[in-house]
């Protein structure tokens, strides 16, 4: 590694001036520390700002990702809206695809979701199943009881990302697929948004 | 063959990337960009293709005044679409529904189900999950005994469901088979009845995710079910049928007897189920 960075300097016309233990120079170990930065970093993830989301940021890591709804429902109910609850991850290339959808559309798209709360749980693709909670008041469910509790046929793997249409009980509005891939034209979206079975 | 062959090829890009998703990371991403703007109603290559072959030279009546389809537009999953078909005539000596063929246009093997009916089904209405590869529409064709075809339609929107990673947990009960009855059911009148059969109904295109290697298909092809020694339908059946395959049907209690379903395997496995009814 050492020579590889070495025969970089060179061929970089000798620049690095100053050098530390191991062969490696202060600009080097810059780089580097800026390039495993950027990867320790999450891609910009996450619902657009235009559909105005309610972030929820999981609880009870390392063990188990935990999203409290409590909040958002209370809100729903008291506003008489439904939710639009979108499980994205932020290492999750399809997440992106469909984040960019809604970007690429919000102007067209934004008023149909006026009677809904957008609302947007940040996970990663390491949550798997079992460690994925669904909070609301004093119960806590993994995520395939919380499935089962509300009547949603989703009870296999966790599939990112998924959407959710509840009301304030909470209880589904209509079936969702797994995954959003058969919603990411406008027509489609606006089709779910319609509830059309 | 053609048609097969760039079938598997896409199914196979599909289960990779099903199984890149399953393996590191114990998900599923779905895929989108498939056709949209179909009428429930419409035709299609593939169909036009089979009508011409499996009903070569016959009218058939697209009004859903004898049957209709009752399937979501989207299900929670590719590889289990909630099918209902309901017959809008009884089953009487006058007239009755004779035979149900049962389509998905573009699945690599559309005929899901050839059902022949018996009078002694009371009502032939019919509940079962469908594998459905990509978009596209579902179809019943509903044989009169007095020769009429009658056919409903409904366009769907999932994909994935012949290539989708099949649950393995339960091989070792392999064509277990049971009858249920619900209470309370009255002689005489129709009563539904739920068959299930624990069986992975592998179609072929499915990837074993440790081998890499594609698990062959193997899949219930054939139940037989009748009450009280009389038959009420035969079914002959292909991997379009979801895991576990499972039938809603009907039957006319009478004055006690046995509900017996055989079954039988692409494999030649034999399985039978009986129940008794008071």
């Amino acid at each position: 590694m050492s020579r590889h960075f070495e025969s970089l300097e060179a061929g970089a016309g000798g620049l690095a001036t100053s050098r530390v233990k191991h062969g490696w120079t202060w600009r080097q170990l810059v780089a580097a520390g800026g390039f495993a930065a950027c990867l320790a970093m999450p891609v910009q993830a996450g619902i657009p700002a235009p559909f105005a989301p309610v972030v929820i940021q999981p609880a009870g890591a390392p063990a188990r990702a935990e999203f409290d709804l409590t909040a958002v429902l209370a809100r729903a109910r008291r506003e008489n809206k439904w939710l639009y609850v979108y499980l994205g991850a932020s290492d999750c290339p399809y997440c992106r695809k469909y984040e960019a959808f809604l970007e690429k559309n919000a102007v067209e798209l934004v008023p149909h979701f006026s009677k809904y709360i957008v609302v947007d749980l940040r996970s990663s693709l390491s949550v798997t199943t079992d460690a994925l909670f669904i909070k609301i008041a004093d119960t806590s469910r993994p995520y395939v009881e919380f499935q089962k509790s509300i009547g949603d046929e989703r009870t296999r793997n966790v599939v990112y990302p998924s959407v959710w249409l509840l009301d304030g009980k909470p209880k589904p509005l209509m079936q969702m697929p797994a995954g959003t891939g058969t919603f990411q034209t406008v027509a489609e979206q606006l089709e779910i948004l319609r509830l059309e079975q | 063959m053609h048609v097969t062959i760039l079938s598997r090829h896409r199914l196979l890009l599909a289960t990779i990337a099903a199984w890149l998703g399953m393996s590191a990371l114990g998900a599923i991403a779905q895929v989108g960009g498939l056709p949209t703007n179909v009428k429930h109603t419409d035709s299609s290559p593939e169909w036009e293709k089979l009508r011409e072959k499996l009903f070569p030279g016959r009218s058939m009546e697209s009004a859903a005044s004898m049957v209709q389809l009752v399937v979501p537009l989207r299900a929670a999953y590719g590889a289990s679409v909630p099918v209902r078909i309901v017959s809008k005539l009884p089953q009487s000596d006058n007239l009755y529904v004779k035979r149900i063929t049962l389509l998905v246009d573009k699945n690599p093997s559309p005929v899901a189900a050839v059902l022949d009916l018996t009078r002694e089904l009371g009502q032939a209405d019919f509940e079962t999950r469908l594998r459905v590869d990509e978009y596209s529409h579902i179809r019943v064709v509903s044989e009169l005994s007095n020769g009429e075809l009658h056919t409903d339609s409904r366009y769907v929107k999932v994909s994935g469901g012949c290539s989708a990673p099949p649950n393995r947990d339960q091989l070792h009960n392999i064509g277990k088979t049971f009858l249920k009855v619900p209470e309370g059911i009255k002689a005489n009148e129709p009563a539904p009845v739920d068959l299930q059969i624990v069986h992975p109904n592998d179609t072929g295109f499915e990837m074993n995710q440790i081998s890499l290697l594609y698990i062959p298909a193997h899949f219930v092809r054939s139940i037989k079910v009748s009450y009280a020694g009389r038959p009420l339908f035969d079914a002959e059946l292909d991997f379009s049928i979801s895991e576990n395959p499972a039938l809603r049907f009907n039957f006319i209690p009478g004055s006690g007897g046995e509900i017996k379903a055989e079954v039988v395997d692409s494999k030649e496995g034999r399985y039978v189920a009986t129940l008794r009814v008071p």
